[in-house]
C-alpha cells in the first residue's frame, strides 16, 4: 500500500489515480487518514492532477475540524492502492504531527541524514517503476480441462497443467467436477499478471497434452 | 415524486404523517394540508421540510451556496425526469461529470439537499448503466457512490455497484 513519494510528482500520480473513483482516502466521510496523507503532501497538486486537486480542495475545507475527524493517523504506507510498494521509510512521515501547521514547510526539520535516506529510496522507488508499471494487472482465471473419457488418468493429467511454468503465472486450487457418464472435468484456479500470460498462451500448452486433453475452456476470468 | 418526498422525510427525521397527491399529466407532487390549498412543486415541498426539520444548512450556507443548490433543484426538475429520452439522459451525465471533476458534493464542499434529490432522480438511470459506462462518467459515478453511502440517505433504495479495478481506461 502506500503512494510512493508523496512529494515526487510519481507519487502524486498514484494518488491521483486513486481518487479518481473516490472521494476520501478511506471509506465515505472525512477522516484522519485524509489528513495524514494532506499532510504529507507538499502544496494543492497541479492542476492535471485534476483529481487529486479536488480532493485536496475539499480536505482542505476541513482545516478547522482536523483534530476531530474520526480514525486514527496511521503511517502513510498504509493507505492508497493495495499494490503499490511501501517505500515510505522513517525519513518522511513517522510525526505526531496534530501540533503541526497544516501549511509549515517540514524541510527545515529534515536531518541531512534523513534527506539523503530519502534520496536513495526515490531513486530505488523510480527505478523499480520503470521496470515494471506501478499497478500490475492480475487476473483470477477458472479453467475447465476436458479428458477424452472415464478412463482418463485425472491425477496424470492434473500433473500435467501443473506442470506448465511460466513467468507471471500462479496454480491454484483444483477440484474434479463429474459432468455425466463417468466423465469429470479438472476445474483448476490460476493468477496471471495480464502482461505475461494470456488464455491463448494456456490453452496452446494445455491442449498440447493430447493423450489427456481433449479441451480446455475458461469458465470464469475475473480482474483482480 | 410522492415517493421521493417520504424517503427525504425520513431522511430528515421527521415524524411523517403527511399527506401527498399528485397533479395532472407530468404528476406533480403535492403537500396535502388541512388549513387550506396545500403546497405544490417537488422543489418547493423538499425545501419546507427541509426547513420543518430544521436543518436549513441543507439549503446551502453563503449567498452562493444557496443559489448553487437551487440551480441544481431546479436541474432536477426542468432535466432529470421519468419520462427523459435516452439522449436527454446521456447529456444530463455528460454535464454533470464535467461538473463534478473538481467538487465532492454539488455545492462543492458541503452535503446540500441538492445531492439528494438529484441522488433520487438519477438513481433509476445509474441503476441501468453498464459497467463501461459508469467508467465513462467517471466522477458522476464517484459522486453517486459517496451520496449513496450517507447515512440515512439510501434506505430501501437497491444500492447501485461500482466496481473497484477500472477495466477500461487508464487516461483521464
Amino acid at each position: 500500500m502506500g503512494f510512493g513519494d508523496l512529494k515526487s510528482a510519481a507519487g502524486l500520480r498514484v494518488l491521483n489515480d486513486f481518487l479518481a473513483d473516490k472521494s476520501y482516502i478511506e471509506g465515505y466521510v472525512p477522516s484522519q487518514a485524509d489528513i495524514a496523507v494532506f499532510e504529507a503532501i507538499a502544496g494543492p497538486p497541479p492542476a492535471d492532477l485534476f483529481h487529486a486537486l479536488r480532493w485536496y480542495n475539499h480536505i482542505k475545507s476541513y482545516e478547522k475540524q482536523k483534530a476531530s475527524l474520526p480514525g486514527v493517523k496511521k503511517a502513510l504506507g498504509k493507505y492508497g492502492p493495495a499494490d503499490v510498494e511501501d517505500t515510505t521509510g522513517a525519513a518522511t512521515d513517522s510525526k505526531d504531527d496534530d501540533d503541526i501547521d497544516l501549511f509549515g514547510s517540514d524541510d527545515e526539520e529534515e536531518s541531512e541524514e534523513a534527506k539523503k535516506l530519502r534520496e536513495e529510496r526515490l531513486a530505488q522507488y523510480e527505478s523499480k517503476k520503470s521496470k515494471k508499471p506501478a499497478v500490475v494487472a492480475k487476473s483470477s482465471i477458472l479453467l475447465d480441462v476436458k479428458p477424452w473419457d472415464d478412463e482418463t488418468d485425472m491425477a496424470k493429467l492434473e500433473e500435467c497443467v501443473r506442470s506448465i511454468q511460466a513467468d507471471g503465472l500462479v496454480w491454484g486450487s483444483s477440484k474434479l467436477v463429474p459432468v455425466g457418464y463417468g466423465i469429470k472435468k479438472l476445474q483448476i484456479q490460476c493468477v496471471v499478471e495480464d502482461d505475461k500470460v494470456g488464455t491463448d498462451m494456456l490453452e496452446e500448452r494445455i491442449t498440447a497434452f493430447e493423450d489427456y486433453v481433449q479441451s480446455m475452456d475458461v469458465a470464469a476470468f475475473n480482474k483482480i | 415524486g410522492a415517493e421521493e418526498l417520504q424517503l427525504l422525510e425520513r431522511l430528515l427525521g421527521l415524524p411523517g404523517g403527511n399527506k401527498y397527491g399528485v397533479q395532472g399529466e407530468r404528476k406533480v407532487p403535492v403537500l396535502q394540508s388541512n388549513s387550506g390549498p396545500g403546497l405544490t412543486g417537488l422543489m418547493t415541498i423538499a425545501a419546507h421540510l427541509v426547513r420543518q426539520a430544521r436543518r436549513e444548512q441543507l439549503l446551502g450556507s453563503t449567498a452562493e451556496e444557496k443559489a448553487v443548490v437551487q440551480q441544481w433543484l431546479e436541474y432536477r426538475v426542468t432535466r432529470v425526469n421519468g419520462g427523459s429520452s435516452k439522449e436527454d439522459t446521456r447529456t444530463v451525465l455528460k454535464d454533470l461529470n464535467i461538473y463534478l471533476e473538481d467538487k465532492v458534493y454539488l455545492a462543492g464542499n458541503t452535503f446540500t439537499l441538492a445531492d439528494i434529490l438529484m441522488y433520487y432522480g438519477l438513481h433509476h438511470i445509474m441503476v441501468d448503466l453498464t459497467v463501461q459506462e459508469k467508467e465513462k462518467y467517471l466522477n458522476v459515478s464517484r459522486w453517486f457512490n459517496h451520496i449513496q453511502h450517507y447515512p440515512g440517505v439510501r434506505q430501501h433504495l437497491s444500492n447501485v455497484v461500482f466496481i473497484k479495478n477500472r477495466l477500461y481506461t487508464n487516461a483521464h
